[in-house]
């Protein structure tokens, strides 16, 4: 039992580490595509790791299938709609920064080429 | 837009009853009588728009299968990707080099297009910005932060290598 508690904080530990990594990149990263790109840790490993945590200690310490099945459809609900919102915030950024300051650089950039932005 | 088709419906509806069943989880008659009309009504108004093409694919066993091994792929990508990324956030001055780079790829179904992009977008370094398609092939728009490839198929393979024969494997 004690293994699976370790094993646990472990796994919560992981998973503060890389929401950690995301939030400081969101602080540390010149322009908008890049923050987004670091914040991307946060609801992936960040919240699988705490998840699986949490997915064990339902099963293990409190004996809810219940609880442990919710967890396990949150973290899917969060991995699905992730990605469809930040690609639209992704374009939509672009597409922003091109039509007022050009403040994001890009070395090379097929999108603008081939959109004539 | 599709016609509402009952192949369709019942699909959907399966999927939604699972779903009731999972975050519900408690078997009385009227929790299980609720779900099933809040089911068949969702299934009604949204399978067109969900379902395309084959409403059974996902009743063949290879198919779970397959999308249960193309989690594995996908997790141990997504490992390597934030370990990539924790390094670049703490490791002071790393240089960043973003880039917009435009990706052929071969899959041609809209289920694998949508997988493999949303997948492209979970890896953090990777964002999928627009899918293009040009003479039957589709291209990828993708917004990289460390740019280190020359030409399109080199990033392709740099970018979505293991995830795109994943991906195949399930759809197409």
């Amino acid at each position: 039992m004690i293994a699976v508690r370790i094993l646990i904080d472990v796994l919560v530990v992981i998973g503060l580490y890389f929401a950690l990594a995301g939030t400081l990149g969101i602080l540390k990263m010149p322009d908008t595509m890049c923050r987004m790109q670091a914040s991307t840790c946060i609801p992936t490993l960040g919240v699988l790791c705490v998840a699986i945590g949490g997915i064990l200690y339902a099963a293990c310490f409190l004996h809810s299938a219940d609880n442990a099945v919710k967890i396990a459809v949150v973290a899917l609900m969060i991995l699905f709609t992730n990605p469809i919102g930040s690609h639209v915030i992704a374009k939509g950024a672009y597409k922003a920064d091109r039509r007022g300051e050009k403040k994001i650089r890009l070395n090379p950039d097929d999108y603008g080429r081939d959109f004539n932005e | 837009m599709q016609k509402t088709r009952l192949s369709a419906v019942l699909a959907t509806f399966i999927l939604c009853m699972v779903v009731w069943v999972l975050i519900t989880w408690s078997f009385t008659v009227q929790e299980l009588a609720a779900g099933v009309l809040v089911s068949i009504a969702t299934a009604l108004f949204s399978s067109r728009f969900f379902v395309h093409g084959d409403s059974y694919r996902f009743f063949n066993p290879a198919k779970i299968f397959s999308l249960l091994g193309y989690s594995v792929t996908f997790f141990v990508e997504l490992v390597k990707a934030n370990l990539d990324m924790a390094k670049r956030v703490y490791g002071g001055c790393k240089a960043v080099n973003p880039g917009i780079v435009k990706v052929p790829t071969e899959m041609k179904s809209d289920y694998g297009l949508a997988l493999l992009s949303d997948s492209i977008t979970l890896t953090p370094g990777t964002i999928t910005m627009d899918v293009a398609e040009e003479d039957g092939k589709n291209f990828l728009y993708v917004h990289w932060i460390d740019v280190t490839a020359e030409s399109g198929e080199q990033a392709g393979e740099a970018i979505k290598g293991a995830l795109e024969k994943g991906t195949r494997r399930v759809f197409d």
